[in-house]
């Protein structure tokens, strides 16, 4: 009796041992898959990365990495493009075309903003072309902090087209800063940065434009600028308000930024309205 | 949650943003406005330079991310199409990181269309990765006639739902 519970232990003890050493082996299994599983999903997450990493390089800021230098074949280029744009269109502070054109546009920018100078560089000039040469529109430029993170660097650069303006120049200014926009966040806007802006601007008086810089009227216009935009509730920049000169302006929601057509329509419906 | 549960929330997930990402497309090669609360904002954000990738627009490369899950999800489940899965969503979350940071710090614009599509990708993501880590590799066990317990060979993870 004795000798069968001892051999009935023993048998137990083996099964025991047995079924022990198979739970170690499934938990050690499982933690070997665990681990492969975790290599894979670190490898797969560092590749990801790698690659958006790259897509962010080459897609870079839609602004160039630094502004071209003053007097630089890139500088005088874009200086010559702008003059050939603007040539013979009547410029008063911040509008640019005939006073007694019968529809008025409003734009709101940021110097800054690669949007804006997708809109600059693309539908603006057929519109200036075909509608501020003709006579038929004028266009306004209003400023919106969007794209410059610093306060006072967007007022300075502002400030700085604005002063342009007093010499009927600003659009020269608007353009050419368009024209040679640096990486966003780069701090390429810098004094001298804005001071060679405005000496590719033909006829503009450098000393005028200095003194002119500090006028508290400017400031006062980038701070009513900012009112109306958010009065119109926009939110983003380039924004538009389009209507008949004199009339209440509509917001516009463009569909394209490079083709002026959409502009166009809402302009000739300006016009009849 | 139950593992088919998962599976069935993300079959969900993906029919979503592929009906967001069919639209967006659509939106991007009309060359119409796409519908936004949030007034020009999405035009904004679909008529950027952003919108498309060495000239492909990144609306269809969504489109293609999206059937792409959505295949992983519906063939027989091995250890492979989760990894298959992981891989897509993890490709697709960091797409949609990229493009999340293009609107708020290049284009300054938010499209509500694909936010919820990154929110979409984002869930995906984190579906995917607890579906891949929690797979059961354990072996299960049949008893042969001869009474002996083993193994089969295929694992419960390999033998689908």
């Amino acid at each position: 009796m004795g000798n069968q519970d001892t051999e009935l232990t023993r048998k137990q003890r083996r099964e025991q041992a047995r079924a022990e050493r198979k739970t170690q082996e499934e938990a050690s299994a499982a933690r070997s898959a665990q681990r492969k599983r975790l290599i894979q999903l670190g490898g797969a997450a560092v590749v990801i990365v790698i690659i958006i990493a790259i897509i962010l390089v080459a897609t870079g800021t839609g602004g160039s990495k630094n502004a071209p230098a003053p007097k630089s074949a890139a500088a005088n280029a874009a200086s010559t493009e702008v003059i050939r744009l603007l040539q013979g269109i009547p410029q008063s502070a911040n509008t640019l075309g005939s006073p007694s054109a019968p529809v008025t546009m409003q734009y709101f920018g940021d110097l800054e903003c690669p949007v804006c100078k997708e809109f600059t560089l693309g539908a603006l000039q057929g519109l200036i072309q075909k509608d501020v040469k003709t006579g038929k529109l004028k266009i306004e430029y209003h400023s919106m902090q969007t794209a410059t993170r610093e306060q006072e660097t967007f007022r300075n650069q502002q400030v700085a087209a604005l002063a342009a303006g007093k010499q009927n120049r600003m659009w020269d200014y608007i353009e050419l800063f368009y024209h040679e926009q640096g990486e966003e966040g780069s701090g390429y806007v810098t004094a001298s940065y804005l001071q060679g802006l405005a000496a590719q601007i033909p006829g503009l008086n450098l000393s005028d434009w200095s003194s002119a810089r500090n006028e508290t009227a400017f400031n006062d216009k980038v701070t009513s600028d900012a009112q109306a935009a958010n009065q119109a509730g926009f939110t983003g920049t380039p924004s538009f308000l389009i209507g008949k000169t004199g009339g209440a302006p509509q917001k516009y929601e463009y569909s394209s930024l490079t083709d002026p057509s959409g502009f166009e329509s809402a302009i000739e419906k300006a016009a009849k309205g | 949650m139950s593992r088919q549960a998962v599976r069935i929330a993300m079959i969900v997930l993906a029919l979503l943003g592929l009906g967001i990402a069919a639209y967006t497309t659509y939106v991007h090669y009309a060359g119409i406005k796409p519908a936004c609360t949030a007034g020009e904002s999405c035009t904004k954000v679909q008529t950027s330079v952003y919108s498309e990738l060495a000239g492909v627009p990144v609306a269809l490369m969504g489109l293609i991310g999206y059937v792409a899950i959505l295949g992983s999800l519906l063939v027989r489940e091995t250890e492979n199409t989760r990894f298959a899965t992981l891989v897509l969503t993890l490709g697709g979350f960091g797409f949609s990181a990229y493009l999340t940071y293009r609107e708020l710090f290049s284009i300054h614009a938010i499209c509500e269309w694909c936010v919820t599509s990154a929110v979409i990708m984002t869930v995906l993501m984190l579906l995917s990765v607890w579906r891949f880590l929690r797979a059961e590799d354990k072996p299960p066990t049949t008893v042969d006639p001869a009474g002996a317990t083993q193994s089969t060979s295929a694992t419960v993870a390999d033998s689908g739902y």
